[in-house]
């Protein structure tokens, strides 16, 4: 992909210069300089049959690059839905047992993936330039990327194709792991989160379950089973908050629970401003809890 | 349509006949038109084999019959126009308010048109002989 | 009349007082926008369209200012997407494809040394939906309900109404109608290259604007019907709840998607083409010399405009479809490549063969074929699928798009418009000012667009209202806004230019020396357009024709004078221009005006759900268009009349000789095109779904009998009115008259038949998108079946009121061509909803 536009690039220089050339000499000639045998020439040879030969070599040349990376055996299938204005993110049971995430995808480095993607309310499109070229989300279709990250690190991805007030918003990371820290990812995700410990965690998800925050999230292991929004089950391991918007950080949960659509505007997250803000904080100091 | 050339059995004969046939502005989209053909024929074979069947066939006799049958049909009507273009007259550009020179424009043109057609249907082709799958 | 005749100036002077009169504009506050002359109208048109233009460009500077810095709230997210939705629609519905019908008005006419184009209440009926169609779009944005999906509309974001309000509809039904003005604009352009040149102007002297109109408007002609036939199913997902495009009841938002591109790609051949006309035509001015290969420029031309249909899919490369559809659709991409390419090395070779004389038009010529290159160039990376899997929907197609359409739309209209402003007002624009806007805007344009390659390709998005400063292009942005504001700049320096003309004294005639016959315009032009309708005997007349101007002027060619107080031009043969006919030329009148209104109405009444009223804005429509039509036919008070040099010609033609059966024919290739999107849709669901038609209740249907029956009842009728044109052509008058009266009934009969089937089986459209589909075709057809009635019964009372007879019958003549179209839909319609269910 890299040497590709790198070389398009170049020729594209190339046959710039070589046009600018031509019209520069073409000004300057005098009267008649090339008869109409020759401008004849001139059209046939560089007007037609030079950029058939090089548009014939890239498209012969590029062709096989279309055909897309095969999924073998092994690969890990993700599903992953666009929303607005958020990615729905699931890992299957092959693995031992299904899990739902949302706005991070986690993969381990060197095992092809192979993302089944859809779409939950309009056509959105799943794009992690540093990874692989962007699919779109349709509703009603399933479409496949097959993609393999070769080094560690956390990749930037988005939505590409127009969604609607908060399309700018709506981003997500995609972190690539070594096999075995992969691996123990899996199993912590598998596992429900652990019980908050602290009072003012305790107070919080009180909070959260008399707010009905439930009804649209969902924390395994406990009566939150919403689907509506993003799932919390381990929203704490995840770097940024709001589809990649913002830091992970209290402040920002604080800001989030009390005003969504300040945030993020076309938000289906109601405001809560109503709520103490004692009260948002217990909630946010209680999804710290859920690792 | 002209009224029939008389002698047919020599080459000249023929030459003679081809021009007598009439250029417009139809004959002139004739291999544009064929492109359009193969190509409309191309992406709706693709497109329902894979929805319908979910694969095509690795050589498909239709495909490689219709790319024949549109070559030939686009060579035929660059040959009729080569040999239009060349009634005798005048040198070009062909610009005198005559007959012969508007047919030998419409016939230029129309050779120039096979010449993009032939190998745009060729650019057409070529995918299906190196993609062949519906992935 | 001899050429001696014209030697008696008083005789010219006779004849020019009889010319002036017939050809006066009509005066009075509002009568004078009755006018109809393609000087007057063709002038509204481009001043409208360059207003839109402007509009257009500050909503762009709003956006550049909002993305000047990260994280910026200088707008609001539902505003800025209101501006980018707006900004782009009205580039290109409001500005690109009417400017160059504007244009086209005013100097196909000139090009043609005819005295006006064959319809000329067409084109007042064209300006007035635009105008009305353009405001009513471009104004919603001042109540905060503009369209805010995209130029592109793309379902289910915009049929869903709880994601989107009204301005979808406003989108869709407001661009709707000015989509049907732009046809009517293609159809009179059509006619008007094909029928209206000059005695002598056989198709290899045609002037290459004109090549380029025509093929243009052929485009246009297939290209808006498949939007239109999207629009329809649009407008009856968010109005009725038919799901076309809801996945959930069978429906699939990527229908949408190829009927918008089908449209969406030809529609930037369509404003670039006429651009490299404006070239073509100044090229060889500034060349002094003729233009080197005519027939490569035809090819190119031609072979852009086939192409150009094959390359929707390349806007829909991540979408999932099957590679090797793609890959079609990208080898295409690539092969349209090579005409573009021959086109610009026809101008080089032309420069180089002749010699060279530097002007402010020509400076803008070559700057714009500099930033078209570069866009073209990008395009090529773009139409391989693995690059635009990364660039699509980031900012390296904004900069790609941009540098197309500024290289090849935008600075080629500002060239044009230094070219030409002589020919319009007598006047030149100032060289000095022309010079410094072109620096400013190629400057401008090359500081905005150049960096957004980068841009795209560090991952910036396209249609975002913010974006983060961790992505690291908030240099890049700001670059690009302070080139906007460059480019602004540049636009404001024409404005001031053109501002400053009225004060300027007057310019000599054809003061580039150019040699097409556009420039026997005078600069205290009259309104007859023309003196004399000349004899054509090269590409450059002016240039190659002794004494041609003169002789023109003298009156010493055709048609010379107007003895009987008539509007006329001369219709000449479609290959070889041989003189054919004289026709007259609609009047100003304040029909088109009612009739843009009151269509207007019907599309702007619809967008706020009041039926009931548009329903009779429809009836007002069509009382309007019937009495256009009865007014402006008639029988000529003699047969036939000389135009000078010893020709007479008849003053009365039908069937495929007259202007008028070529338009009938024309519109239903449109009409045709727009009822094939539909069967596409029909077919594509077929495709989708493992089991279509599906079974179940409300889904069973329709079966073959009815669909049968009204298959055979339409062909009948149509049989009918075939035999009632030759009845009638052979004098037999009160049979044609006969069987016209019973082929109404038997076409109303056809209508309620085809109607019946989905009815009696009980289909309910809101369901699924079977029964939708099924009657959506239903209904289409229906409708032109009652189309079809009104014709035969408009005919049939022209026959009574003794304005049709056997020798005068272009009436009948016209509607046959109509039954032919309504037969072909009738078989296409009953056999896909009758039989295919059987077969599949």
């Amino acid at each position: 992909m890299r040497d590709l536009t790198l070389l398009m690039t170049a020729g594209g220089v190339l046959i710039f210069v070589i046009v600018a050339a031509l019209f520069t000499i073409a000004i300057r000639s005098r009267q008649g300089a090339i008869g109409h045998r020759g401008g004849m020439r001139l059209v046939l040879w560089a007007g037609a049959i030079v950029p058939t030969v090089v548009l014939a070599a890239l498209l012969i040349g590029t062709l096989p690059a279309m055909r897309p990376m095969k999924a073998d055996d092994r690969a890990l299938v993700v599903d992953v839905s666009g929303e607005q204005f958020w990615w729905r993110v699931g890992y299957r049971a092959a693995d031992g047992g299904a899990f739902a995430a949302a706005n991070e995808v986690r993969i381990p480095v060197g095992r092809t993936v192979d993302f089944r993607l859809s779409a939950g309310d309009v056509i959105h499109s799943f794009w992690i330039p540093g990874l692989a070229g962007k699919v779109d989300m349709i509703p009603g279709r399933t479409n496949r990327l097959v993609a393999r990250a070769t080094r560690a690190g956390r990749y930037r991805g988005q939505c590409a194709e127009f969604c609607g007030l908060s399309h700018a918003l709506m981003a997500f990371d995609v972190v690539a792991m070594e096999p075995a820290a992969f691996d123990r990812w899996l199993t912590e995700q598998r596992r429900p989160p652990p019980t908050p410990a602290t009072l003012v965690a305790q107070r919080g998800a009180r909070m959260f379950a008399d707010n009905g925050c439930g009804g649209c999230h969902a924390v395994a292991g406990t009566p939150a089973t919403g689907r509506i929004g993003p799932d919390f089950s381990h929203i704490a391991g995840r770097a940024t908050l709001g589809a990649g918007i913002m830091p992970m950080s209290t402040a920002n949960l604080v800001r989030f629970i009390r005003n969504a659509p300040a945030v993020k505007p076309g938000a289906r997250m109601p405001r809560y401003t109503h709520l103490a803000p004692a009260d948002a904080l217990a909630i946010a100091r209680y999804l710290e809890t859920l690792k | 349509m002209s009224e029939d050339d008389t002698s047919g059995d020599d080459d000249r004969g023929l030459t003679e006949r081809l021009r007598e046939r009439r250029v417009t502005l139809w004959t002139l989209i004739v291999p544009p038109t064929v492109w359009a053909v193969h190509f409309l024929f191309c992406y709706l074979w693709v497109a329902v084999s894979c929805a319908k069947q979910g694969g095509f066939a690795r050589f498909p006799i239709a495909f490689v019959a219709g790319t024949i049958l549109a070559l030939g049909i686009i060579v035929a009507s660059g040959a009729i126009a080569f040999v239009q273009s060349r009634t005798p007259g005048d040198p070009p550009p062909h610009d005198e308010s005559t007959g012969i020179d508007r047919t030998r424009f419409l016939a230029t043109a129309t050779l120039l048109l096979a010449g993009l057609s032939f190998v745009a249907v060729l650019f057409t082709a070529a995918p299906a002989l190196m993609l062949t799958d519906c992935r | 009349m001899s050429l001696h005749a014209q030697d008696d100036p008083a005789l010219r002077a006779a004849q020019e007082e009889r010319l002036r009169a017939v050809w006066k504009p009509p005066s009075g506050w509002f009568f004078r926008w009755t006018d109809v002359n393609n000087n007057r109208v063709g002038v509204w048109y481009t001043l409208t369209a360059f207003g839109f233009m402007l509009f257009a460009g500050v909503l762009a500077l709003i956006m550049r200012a909002q993305l000047a810095v990260p994280s910026n709230d200088l707008v609001t997210a539902s505003t800025f997407n209101q501006l980018f939705t707006l900004h782009g629609s009205m580039m290109m519905f409001l500005f690109a494809v009417p400017m160059f019908e504007a244009v086209s008005i005013i100097l196909l006419p000139q090009l043609l040394g005819a005295r006006d184009l064959p319809f000329p209440r067409l084109s007042a009926f064209g300006y007035w939906s635009f105008l009305i169609g353009g405001v009513f779009v471009s104004g919603s944005i001042f109540f905060d309900v503009a369209p805010d999906g995209g130029w592109f509309m793309y379902p289910p974001f915009t049929t869903r109404t709880d994601l989107s309000g009204l301005g979808a509809d406003i989108w869709m039904l407001g661009l709707s109608f000015i989509e049907v003005s732009s046809v009517a604009a293609a159809v009179e352009l059509i006619v008007g290259v094909l029928k209206c040149r000059p005695p002598g102007m056989r198709l290899n002297l045609m002037p290459l604007y004109a090549w380029y109109i025509l093929v243009v408007a052929v485009m246009i002609l297939f290209a808006f019907p498949p939007l239109i036939a999207g629009d329809v199913l649009f407008e009856l997902e968010r109005l009725l709840g038919w799901p076309f495009f809801d996945p959930a009841k069978g429906g699939d938002p990527l229908l949408w998607q190829h009927l918008f591109w089908i449209f969406g790609h030809p529609e930037v051949y369509i404003v670039f083409l006429p651009s490299i006309a404006l070239f073509a035509m100044m090229i060889p001015t500034f060349a002094r010399r003729h233009i080197l290969g005519y027939p490569w420029i035809v090819l190119a031309a031609v072979g852009t405009a086939f192409l150009s249909f094959g390359l929707w899919v390349h806007h829909m490369f991540a979408t999932g479809l099957p590679k090797i559809s793609l890959a079609f659709f990208s080898a295409a991409s690539e092969a349209v490549a090579i005409p573009t390419g021959v086109q610009i090395f026809v101008f080089i070779a032309t420069l180089w063969a002749g010699r060279v004389v530097f002007s402010t038009p020509l400076l803008f010529a070559l700057g714009a074929i500099a930033i078209f290159v570069i866009g073209g160039l990008t395009g090529v990376m773009v139409a391989i699928a693995p690059f635009d899997w990364q660039a699509h929907d980031t900012y390296f197609i904004v900069a790609h798009l941009h540098y197309v359409l500024i290289g090849g739309t935008l600075l080629p209209l500002f060239g044009g418009l230094y070219y030409y402003w002589p020919l319009i007002t007598g006047k030149k624009l100032s060289d000095r000012l022309g010079r410094t806007a072109f620096w400013i805007l190629f400057v401008g344009a090359n500081l905005t667009f150049f960096p957004m390659h980068i841009t795209g390709l560090l991952g910036m998005p396209r249609r975002v209202f913010t974006y983060p400063a961790e992505l690291g292009v908030d240099g890049l942005n700001l670059l690009s806004t302070v080139g906007s504001y460059l480019f602004a700049a540049g636009v404001l320096v024409i404005v001031v230019d053109l501002a400053l003309s009225p004060r300027r004294a007057k310019a000599p005639r054809n003061p580039w020396h150019a040699g097409t016959l556009e420039w026997l315009a005078h600069p205290d032009d009259e309104d007859w357009g023309i003196r004399s309708v000349p004899l054509i005997e090269s590409r450059y007349p002016i240039w190659d024709q002794k004494d041609f101007v003169a002789k023109v002027d003298e009156g010493r060619f055709f048609l010379p004078d107007a003895e009987e107080g008539r509007r006329e031009t001369i219709i000449t043969t479609t290959i070889d221009a041989r003189p054919a006919q004289v026709i007259r030329l609609g009047t100003p009148s304040v029909v088109p005006m009612i009739t843009a209104v009151a269509l207007g109405s019907v599309f702007i009444l619809t967008t706020y759900h009041l039926y009931w009223l548009a329903l009779a804005g429809g009836v007002v429509t069509l009382a309007a268009v019937l009495w256009w039509l009865w007014s402006t036919a008639e029988i000529p008070e003699k047969r036939e009349k000389p135009i000078g040099h010893g020709i007479v010609l008849p003053l009365y033609r039908s069937g495929p000789a007259a202007p008028g059966w070529w338009a009938m024919f024309i519109t239903m290739m449109a009409d045709a095109t727009a009822f094939s999107g539909l069967v596409f849709g029909y077919y594509f669901f077929w495709t989708v779904h493992p089991a279509f038609p599906p079974s179940g209740l409300g889904m069973n249907g329709p079966g073959a009998f009815w669909p049968m029956t009204a298959m055979g009842l339409t062909l009948a009728s149509w049989a009918m009115t075939v035999a009632a044109r030759e009845l009638h052509a052979r004098g037999q008058v009160s049979v044609a008259r006969g069987l016209l009266g019973v082929g109404i009934l038997v076409t109303l009969a056809s209508l309620f038949a085809g109607l019946a089937g989905p009815w009696v089986t009980g289909l309910a459209p809101t369901l699924h998108v079977y029964p939708a589909i099924v009657w959506t075709l239903a209904i289409w057809t229906a409708t032109h079946a009652g189309v079809g009635v009104i014709c035969q019964s408009y005919t049939l009372a022209r026959s009574i009121a003794g304005r049709m007879t056997p020798e005068y019958d272009a009436d009948l003549r016209n509607i046959t061509v109509y039954f032919h179209f309504l037969a072909l839909t009738a078989i296409v319609t009953y056999a896909t909803i009758g039989l295919f269910p059987l077969a599949s």
